[in-house]
């Protein structure tokens, strides 16, 4: 048990000796939490301009376009005349959609024939198409409806049964956990716990192929600690950091950029243990195999972004194909993001991410097993030396 | 003769000890090929569906009329959407959403049809998990398909009943349809919208970290530099020599994911091929230049790649796919605007999916090989002003040496 509080004392020593582990862990975690957020900030895409191309010039086509623009979604900021030179306007990036309103839409409307307008939407960027087909789609319904409804009470149907036949059965969708629907809201918990990954494993895989300075200076009086000991100190170094660093990135940070959290303190700590395990497991394999601090470097920083997307956030796991999604599982953040977000984002017990806690745990296992045999073998002895020496 | 007009120092002479160099560096080599085209097979693999089809949701049905049965064969009927489980309550089926196992809830409330037909205007509620925003708009986008259909169905059924003809009926269902026409991805498929944006900003990462490595091995011996100087025979043959070797395996690794991405995933290439092989060239210069530049201005190497990993890892949210760049505050626009990525997928985008007209299609070419010029006048100034403190230094160590030496 002393020994291992020698390595973890050490270790923890080199975390503030090494530069470029210093760099890495403490620097890098800080300016990550200021910079990767920026882009996400305004949380949602307000006002996107479109143009409309009104082919009708009536009052019914003005008000139509008034509403529209009324929207936080969407604003008309251009009148053009024909859809070609409208779709220059788009190509140029100058607008995201055009609004075409035919000719005798008024008329048709008033007369009770079907009036279609036509949209064309930049699918070229999907929140952009999005936004812009939601919101008038949104408006054309409630207008439609409002002209049914006149229409109806004017031949002399009742209101309220003139308001039921135009909309029978209302479709109320609730959005849960994100009401906003913002997309700070939901990136930004996955790629804290991406984030937090990435540094520790930079910071881990640094630690484990830099040399050390040399540790305590009695060393030579007790002999060298134990493979199992050398691994346990190091992962105490390493949980005693992120006890720090984790808590920051998970509640801190969420608190200060306004997400919601439902999720209670507790069960998102006790969640974290084996995810620093299996992340500090997996960046000393990483030092094993690589050796060299800059390679080590190197490869991680190409490798560890796109885990994001193994992850089922940003496309979902279901259409991932079930090889890859297996082998994603070796990397602890695919089991991480979707456990750390359902517990603090969506206030899920423990229990319902057991499959992600034992995944993680077995990970946890999976890498600090290697590690061990690995610690094992650099034990023993080097059998040319020992003919050297025989010799 | 040949051995001699081989040894004439230029251009070639450093390209082909660039060459060597890579060749007697399996990690390097290993690092601009093969771990590119890994991440980027493996990202193709993930998308390979193109598009997110039958995501499961559960239904809780408390009326079990005809009507809300044929609700649940509508729902499970669109592309979007697919009934996993029956819901025997509501709390069972909010469990089942924070386990992950479906993104939504349908509930539809007892007395439904009969409500319906009296005119009392019943809800459908769909819970849904907007926490996964792509994927909880996904599932919204079936059911508000397919409760629709169904309401029209009886509103059609409401009006001939009161004597309305079925042609006005069914005018008066929809008054103002709204036809949209998704501009330039029809389907709304992912591959073309963010697999292609991801393997640019994938092989960014790789070649300004490896460029800063490759060059920050040879600026920490000093004299390495002088020696390329005198290799290239000058300073702008012995920089082309030296960066010019990665060029054309980056453009090589580009070109088999474009190759995968065009002939395999079919995106399309409405625009120019040319102009877009010139955008990937210039995209691949600057990128290289900036890893250069990071390597002269930082010591040791390790802080050069690791400036340029922060840099370039979270670059992706700034470029503009995921979150358009239309709606980020001055900070993210600006820094966004900086990155030679956010131009290249600007061009990218013109000329795959949105065939831009030529006119138009200059602007982030222009910028990029704004970066370019930009980049190299700067590494070329770096390397002139280490130079001459070199020889300042030189000149400075000279006379004190003759006075030490007796």
């Amino acid at each position: 048990m002393k020994k291992v509080l020698t390595v973890f004392r050490d270790e923890f020593r080199r975390i503030f000796a090494l530069r470029p582990v210093f760099a890495v862990l403490i620097v890098g975690s800080a300016f990550y939490a200021v910079f990767y957020p920026q882009p996400y900030l305004n949380e949602a895409l307000r006002d996107v301009p479109i143009a409309i191309v009104d082919g009708d010039g009536t009052s019914v086509s003005r008000e139509l376009a008034r509403r529209i623009d009324a929207t936080s979604d969407i604003a008309v900021t251009l009148v053009l005349p024909d859809l070609v030179s409208a779709q220059r306007e788009v190509y140029a990036r100058k607008i995201f959609g055009i609004l075409v309103i035919p000719k005798n839409f008024e008329r048709d409307l008033l007369h009770g024939r079907a009036s279609p307008i036509a949209l064309y939407a930049d699918a070229s960027y999907f929140l952009v198409y999005q936004r812009v087909s939601g919101g008038v789609t949104a408006v054309a319904r409630t207008v439609g409806a409002e002209v049914e409804a006149a229409r109806l009470i004017g031949i002399g149907v009742d209101p309220v049964l003139a308001n039921a036949a135009s909309d029978p059965m209302q479709l109320t969708a609730v959005p849960l956990f994100n009401p906003q629907g913002g997309y700070a809201t939901y990136v930004l918990p996955g790629a804290f716990v991406l984030l937090l990954q990435q540094i520790l494993l930079m910071g881990v895989g640094l630690l484990g192929a830099l040399p050390g300075p040399v540790p305590a200076e009695n060393a030579t009086d007790c002999p060298p600690p134990g493979p199992f000991a050398t691994v346990a100190g190091k992962m105490l170094a390493y949980l005693l950091l992120e006890a720090v660093i984790l808590p920051l990135y998970l509640l801190a940070l969420p608190y200060f950029y306004g997400l919601p959290r439902l999720g209670g303190v507790v069960p998102i700590l006790i969640f974290a243990v084996p995810f620093v395990l299996s992340v500090s497991g997996l960046g000393l394999v990483v030092a094993a195999i690589f050796k060299n601090p800059l390679s080590v470097q190197l490869v991680l920083a190409a490798i560890g972004w796109p885990f994001f997307f193994l992850a089922g956030f940003a496309w979902p796991t279901e259409v991932i194909p079930p090889a890859v999604h297996m082998a994603s599982l070796l990397v602890p953040s695919t089991s991480a993001i979707n456990g750390f977000t359902r517990l603090a984002q969506l206030g899920a017990p423990l229990a319902d991410v057991r499959a992600e806690f034992l995944m993680l745990w077995g990970l946890a296992l999976f890498y600090g097993g290697i590690v061990w045999i690995l610690e094992v073998r650099r034990r023993r002895p080097d059998r040319r030396n020992v003919r050297i020496a025989v010799a | 003769m040949l051995a001699r007009r081989e040894l004439r120092p230029g251009f070639w002479l450093v390209f082909r000890r660039e060459i060597d160099w890579l060749r007697r560096r399996p990690f390097l080599l290993a690092f601009v090929t093969i771990v590119p085209l890994a991440l980027m097979a493996l990202l193709t693999a993930i998308f390979s569906a193109g598009l997110a089809t039958r995501l499961p949701i559960a239904v809780l049905d408390l009326d079990s009329s005809d009507l809300s049965r044929s609700i649940i064969r509508m729902v499970d009927a669109t592309p979007d959407t697919a009934v996993a489980v029956r819901a025997g309550e509501l709390a069972e089926g909010r469990g089942m959403i924070l386990s992950g196992k479906v993104h939504g809830l349908l509930m539809l409330p007892q007395n439904l049809e009969r409500d319906v037909f009296a005119g009392r205007r019943p809800e459908v509620v769909f819970f849904y998990n907007t926490q996964t925003l792509t994927i909880g708009n996904l599932t919204l986008r079936g059911v508000s398909a397919a409760v629709p259909t169904a309401a029209a169905g009886i509103r059609l059924s409401l009006r001939t009943a009161q004597g309305q003809p079925i042609e006005e009926a069914e005018a008066a269902l929809s008054p103002i349809p709204v036809q949209t026409h998704a501009l330039f991805n029809p389907t709304l498929n992912y591959v073309f919208f963010l697999l292609a944006a991801i393997l640019p900003s994938l092989l960014q990462i790789v070649v300004v970290t490896a460029s800063a490595y490759s060059v920050g091995i040879d600026v920490e011996t000093r004299h390495r530099l002088r020696i390329l100087r005198r290799l290239g025979g000058g300073l702008w043959p012995a920089m082309a020599g030296k960066v010019l070797p990665y060029t054309v395996v980056f453009l090589m690794v580009l070109g088999l994911s474009d190759a995968v991405l065009f002939g395999i995933l079919e995106l399309p290439l409405r625009g120019r091929g040319w102009l877009l092989d010139i955008a990937g060239l210039l995209f691949i210069l600057s990128c290289q230049f900036l890893g250069v530049l990071l390597a002269l201005l930082l010591k040791p190497t390790a802080s050069a790649v690791s400036v340029g990993t922060l840099l370039t890892s979270p670059a992706f949210g700034f470029m503009g796919i995921g979150f358009p760049r239309l709606g980020m505050d001055a900070f993210a626009y600006g820094f966004g605007a900086i990155l030679p990525g956010t131009w290249y997928l600007t061009a990218r985008i013109d000329q795959t999916i949105r065939g831009t007209p030529l006119d138009l299609s200059w602007k982030p070419i222009l910028v990029l090989l704004a970066f370019v010029v930009g980049f190299a006048g700067l590494v070329a100034l770096r390397l002139e002003s280490m130079r001459a403190h070199a020889a300042r230094d030189a000149a400075g160590a000279l006379p004190a040496l003759k006075e030490a030496l007796p």
